[in-house]
């Protein structure tokens, strides 16, 4: 091991650019010993004839970490020793690295990408944008470098599974994790084949199936507790899963239906009243009793979760009663008591 | 006055696989520009100088082993050194392996077009069309299948296509606002920027009623109407607070009870630095906050995961909410 203790240090980029060099310019490919023996950054820490299971296992990370970017790293069996992995070959072939020539953007397009990558700046995919930004502006001659001037938009990923579980949606790998459902006080033990990851109505939600039933499934990403651990391969699954996960959820808001009454001009009516979908029946008398409401209006909401909407319909305090559905109003309720109890004088 | 980019402010450190990234961007990039300088590089990539510099200089010394697996000259880039090192100017004069710019990566395309999905209400993504068609070529640009990462775009806001108006004008917005007291007030403002965390939607402006910043709900605005007066502060002569709720003036700061997995919920009022201390699942935070009523709204949508430990008045303003919120039930 004294050639690797005394190489020089090679700079992890410049042994990434290098192996990416030599495969883009080899056309039947280099062999693993080829790479390790001769690529810049290998090549210094190569103990000829002897063991270099340390650098093989580099190769393997470099390997990843260069797909990750997008570069199609590829194996080719040796004609006639297929199975024999000594053998392997490993090209990057150019058409299927380069971005096609009719790939090309115009500056309005820049500028929405621009923005659209910036939408990331925070979160699981922070990298990605920034490294799809940088590859952007590589093509280069239009104009309009700048973000769309005047906005600073923003999507979270700040579920703590969501890294994992894009991670394995990347790799093709099922999941296991600890779900909990509302209104049960244990959470329970989920393994599923992740199918897509998708934000409605600015929550993450799981698109999932399950490997025993085959039935798809729906899981909220804060409702995931503790740690998502990745499985085997998952079985190959074809279609639009994103897509369908919107369409699929979207059916359930239209489904989803509450009956609200907002006191007129405050909070409530204001911002509940701005919702998409939000229906206002006009004014009615206020029940009797409620000495605090003022004018009311009928709201008519729709709504995905129930226990979401009970959590943002309690935060309105008193400027909103649940009239529909009895359970959306007891959720409220129980909400209501909770922080009085919890805030209660000692 | 640079103008102040609102990305650039955190760029993150570049780690060995941005800096790859940029090497295999940056090179076909310098065979399109025969002759361009460290600096207009690092402008048109919006990047450091010195990063430029450096990869330049790896560019110059690497290459591919070659026939004779050594790493030869003519296997090698090269550069004009002496108009590097002399004026800054970059000129590639050997070429080796890489012809053209690389693909995106699955993720990078999927989160590019999960950004353009989230982004299309606004007035700028109106032309779906065209949107489609950007998609599309990502789809083709990218190594594999795009992840399949979706947004639900929202409904169009009315609202914001005015906004956007004034902000691209430099012009004085007047708007209707409804603060978390419950008051009613005409404000004039000048628009700096559109801000958004997931489905809401925020104006960053200068508040000529209160002579300052101020972050501005969507949601809580009416009757917006675009001016003709110019804006009297510019984004570039404010400094915008990276925070949205911080920096207004407060006395007030309160104790809270956190569970763990909810302390996100209240990054945007968390100034950073504030002090902070894990008691098992709980975090205890100090949260300066502008108004009771701001804080009695906040506690109240946070059920079970957030607790007021004190001031007591503070505790007193959150129990009245929901005890008056439980009296409109009290037919049940």
């Amino acid at each position: 091991m004294s050639a690797s203790r005394t190489a020089p240090r090679v700079a992890v980029e410049e042994r990434l650019f290098s192996l990416v060099l030599a495969l883009l310019a080899t056309e039947g490919g280099l062999s693993k010993s080829e790479i390790l023996s001769t690529v810049q950054g290998y090549r210094q820490r190569f103990d000829k004839g002897g063991d270099n299971a340390n650098l093989e296992r580099q190769f393997e990370r470099d390997k990843d970490d260069i797909r990750d970017l997008g570069v199609p790293l590829e194996t080719v069996e040796s004609p006639g020793d297929a199975g024999n992995n000594q053998l392997l070959r490993y090209r990057i072939r150019k058409g299927a690295y380069e971005l096609p020539a009719d790939v090309r953007f115009s500056a309005e397009e820049t500028s929405m990408l621009n923005l659209a990558a910036m939408v990331w700046r925070e979160g699981a995919l922070s990298g990605e944008s920034r490294r799809a930004l940088l590859k952007l502006r590589g093509l280069g001659g239009a104009q309009a470098q700048q973000p769309v001037l005047g906005y600073a938009p923003r999507l979270r990923s700040r579920d703590a599974a969501f890294a994992a579980i894009d991670a394995a949606l990347e790799k093709h790998l099922t999941v296991r994790f600890r779900y909990l459902k509302p209104g049960q006080t244990e959470a329970s033990e989920r393994h599923v084949i992740p199918l897509a990851l998708v934000q409605y109505q600015g929550r993450w939600h799981l698109s999932a199936e399950e490997p025993e039933t085959g039935r798809r499934k729906m899981f909220l990403l804060r409702r995931i507790v503790g740690a998502v651990t990745t499985g085997r391969p998952a079985p190959q699954r074809d279609g639009d899963f994103a897509a369908q996960a919107l369409a699929s959820l979207a059916e359930v808001w239209e489904a989803g239906i509450a009956e609200l009454e907002v006191v007129a001009g405050s909070d409530a009516d204001r911002r509940l009243g701005s919702r998409a979908g939000a229906e206002r029946h006009g004014v009615v008398s206020t029940d009797g009793g409620s000495s605090n409401a003022g004018e009311s209006l009928r709201l008519r909401l729709h709504f995905v979760d129930l226990a979401i909407l009970a959590d943002e319909l309690a935060a309105f305090g008193p400027e909103v009663v649940v009239l529909e559905p009895a359970a959306l109003r007891s959720a409220v309720r129980e909400r209501l008591t909770l922080i009085g109890a919890a805030h209660a004088p000692a | 006055m640079p103008r102040r980019d609102p990305d650039a402010v955190r760029a993150p450190k570049f780690s060995a696989r941005d800096r790859l990234a940029f090497l295999l961007a940056l090179v076909p990039w310098l065979m399109d520009h025969e002759r361009v300088t460290v600096d207009e590089a690092a402008a048109h990539f919006d990047v450091d100088a010195d990063l430029v510099r450096e990869s330049v200089e790896l560019i110059a010394v690497s290459g591919v082993p070659g026939d004779t697996s050594s790493y030869q000259h003519g296997d090698l880039f090269d550069i004009a050194w002496d108009a590097f090192e002399d004026r800054g100017e970059i000129v590639l004069t050997n070429l080796v392996a890489i012809d053209d710019a690389p693909r995106f990566s699955a993720r990078e395309a999927a989160a590019l077009i999960a950004g353009l999905q989230y982004l299309s209400s606004l007035p700028e993504t109106a032309d779906s069309a065209a949107i489609a068609t950007l998609m599309g070529k990502l789809s083709r640009g990218a190594s594999g299948p795009v992840a399949p990462v979706g947004v639900a775009g929202e409904a169009t806001d009315g609202r914001l296509a005015t906004i956007r108006d004034a902000v691209s004008r430099g012009v004085q917005l007047e708007l209707d606002y409804l603060n978390s007291r419950g008051e009613h007030e005409r404000r004039r403002v000048d628009p700096l920027r559109i801000d958004s965390n997931d489905t809401d939607w925020y104006l960053r402006g200068w508040c000529h009623l209160r002579q300052a910043v101020r972050t501005f709900r969507l949601d809580r605005m009416s009757d917006v109407v675009v001016t003709d007066r110019p804006i009297e502060h510019r984004v570039d002569e404010v400094a915008l607070p990276d925070k949205l709720f911080e920096g207004a003036t407060t006395e007030l700061v309160v104790t809270l009870d956190v569970a763990s997995a909810a302390v996100p919920l209240l990054d945007d009022y968390i100034p950073d630095g504030a002090p902070r201390s894990t008691h098992g699942d709980l975090v205890r935070l100090e949260l300066p906050i502008s108004h009771l009523d701001v804080l009695k709204r906040l506690v109240a949508g946070m059920p079970g995961v957030a607790t007021v430990v004190g001031p007591p008045e503070a505790r007193a303003a959150v129990e009245a909410w929901a005890q008056a919120a439980l009296e409109r039930y009290s037919v049940d």
